[in-house]
């Protein structure tokens, strides 16, 4: 594995809205949680039947806080069985693996002005962030967008950290947040951060870079939950392992299922961290990642086996 | 010298727009015709603003000469104003804006780190060592910058220590290091040479 992992007992389950829940874990050794930076995420290892299961999720609670950490799950309709099964099979008292937090979408702290963006679930992440930005006494702003009232989960835990800061979009009543307006005029030294769906995340993205915003102040992020596909052969040429990727298993999982070692961070193809060398390819390689550019992927050298597959033939990695 | 240090010195690329912003501001305290010309005959979209530090006489600046009419001129005659003036823009400058800093090492690095202040990261900013080459020395010892030095070897203006100074440059002092020399033997200096013309 590639981070440390422990143990914790989930403590507590919540729900929030509908295909929403909330998860509270403690460490079972009764130790302290380490401090997290705002923006962290942990990877839970979910028992499902026999094969590793592991999803990234947003640490939400107070990044102080050191007994308790808490999660939001919404549960994904085609999910593979990660977030069923938090959803369906989970209960209080039931014990499970983390990982020690990760942070790909931390703050920078020489900013001055923060606006923080959620699109629906995306506002796990945000919350910690916001809540750091509030122990600091930074200036910041969030702008929250979800389905309908009832999914507007954790506003007051919002409100409480930013009175009158806090600015809903509620789509069924039609409100949508206008990202050039939102970002124009803004003073030097604003940061901008995001997490919430793909296009609304582009969509922001686009307007930042319209209106001249450099990328060190635009901040996205977007967690891809890996597709199933086509089966497909693997061959991996320094462990000599050779196996079949099953429809319902990423090419990692299917990887960690052989024994081997292979590095991770977000598990959903925005990182890097997993990236492997393609030696062969009797296929064609379908990249879902967030990560690779396009030259790389026209090089059909690199793959990011938590999110990306093979269609058809056998994949020979060097690993 | 260690090659370490020698690589800290920083590296200046040519000055050019960075035409994805959409503010620019751009402070000058040299005389340079032909940079001068080649960025202000093509200059970028949106507003530009020009911080001029200059001596205060008549004579003619090639930047004054060629600047675009919808450019916003303003002239300083001290550093200390020009870091003034610039403060200013910063103030009530928005994100898109791109900063260009020309001259000597000493200006465009205080113009740097007043910037960092506003939160500006380093792809908004850029640097180019216009005129003299002059360095900003700081003392190890008791962390004064002596500006100006010409030499490779100078008494600091903080504690009189005789200081070598070394081509290792810290980015967040504006300054290149300077240790002193006579520590094994006290009082045996060689003598300076100018190397920072
Ligand atoms: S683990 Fe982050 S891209 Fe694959």
């Amino acid at each position: 594995m590639s981070s440390a992992s422990l143990n914790v007992e989930i403590r507590r389950i919540r729900d929030l809205a509908p295909g929403i829940r909330e998860f509270s874990l403690s460490r079972t050794d009764g130790d302290d949680f380490p401090i997290y930076s705002g923006g962290s995420h942990i990877v839970l290892s979910l028992p499902l039947s026999d094969r590793p299961h592991r999803n990234p999720y947003s640490l939400l609670g107070d990044p102080t806080d050191r007994k308790t950490w808490r999660v939001a799950v919404r549960k994904q309709e085609d999910s593979r069985g990660g977030s069923r099964w938090l959803h369906e099979q989970a209960r209080e008292g039931m014990r499970i693996d983390i990982s020690a937090p990760v942070n790909l979408f931390s703050l920078n702290r020489l900013g001055r002005r923060h606006i923080l963006v959620a699109g629906g679930i995306g506002i796990t992440p945000i919350l910690s962030q916001a809540r750091e930005l509030a122990r600091l006494g930074a200036d910041f702003e969030v702008h929250y967008a979800y389905r309908a009232p009832e999914y507007g989960v954790f506003v007051d835990e919002l409100e409480a950290l930013a009175p009158g800061r806090i600015h809903h979009y509620v789509q069924s009543r039609r409100e949508q947040i206008e990202f050039s307006s939102l970002l124009a005029g803004r003073p030097l030294g604003t940061h901008f951060y995001i997490c919430g769906p793909g296009g609304m995340v582009a969509a922001s993205m686009n307007a930042g870079k319209a209106l001249g915003w450099p990328e060190s102040h635009l901040h996205s992020e977007q967690f891809l939950a890996p597709t199933g596909g086509e089966p497909f052969d693997v061959q991996l040429t320094l462990s000599g392992k050779a196996f079949t990727v099953p429809s319902d298993l990423s090419l990692l999982e299917a990887i960690e299922q052989q024994g081997v070692d292979a590095p991770y961070l977000c598990r959903g193809g925005a990182c890097g961290q997993c990236e492997l060398e393609v030696v062969d390819a009797s296929g064609e390689l379908i990249h879902h990642d967030l990560y690779l550019s396009a030259e790389e992927r026209a090089s059909g050298k690199k793959i990011m086996p938590c999110v990306s597959r093979l269609k058809g033939g056998c994949l020979t990695l060097n690993l | 010298m260690s090659t370490l240090a020698t690589k800290s010195q920083p590296i200046y690329a040519e000055l050019e727009w960075d035409r994805t912003g959409t503010h620019h501001i751009l402070f000058v305290s040299a005389e340079d015709a032909a940079l001068a010309q080649r960025l202000l005959s093509n200059p970028p979209g949106g507003t530009l603003t020009l911080v001029h530090l200059r001596p205060a006489d008549d004579s003619r600046s090639v930047w004054s000469q060629n600047l675009p009419d919808t450019a916003l001129y303003l002239e300083a005659h001290t550093l200390a104003e020009a870091l003034e003036v610039l403060r200013d823009a910063f103030y009530v400058a928005q994100m898109g804006t791109r900063i260009y800093l020309a001259g000597s090492e000493d200006a465009i690095w205080q113009v740097s780190q007043l910037a960092e202040t506003f939160g500006v990261s380093r792809d908004e900013i850029r640097h180019a060592q216009l005129g003299t080459k002059a360095r900003p020395v700081f003392c190890v010892h008791c962390r004064t910058i002596t500006r100006g030095v010409h030499t490779n070897i100078v008494s600091c203006s903080g504690c009189g220590r005789s200081l070598f100074v070394r081509d290792h440059f810290s980015r967040r002092l504006g300054a290149y290091m300077g240790f002193q020399i006579d520590a094994e033997v006290p009082g045996e200096v060689p003598a300076a040479e100018v190397a920072y013309p």
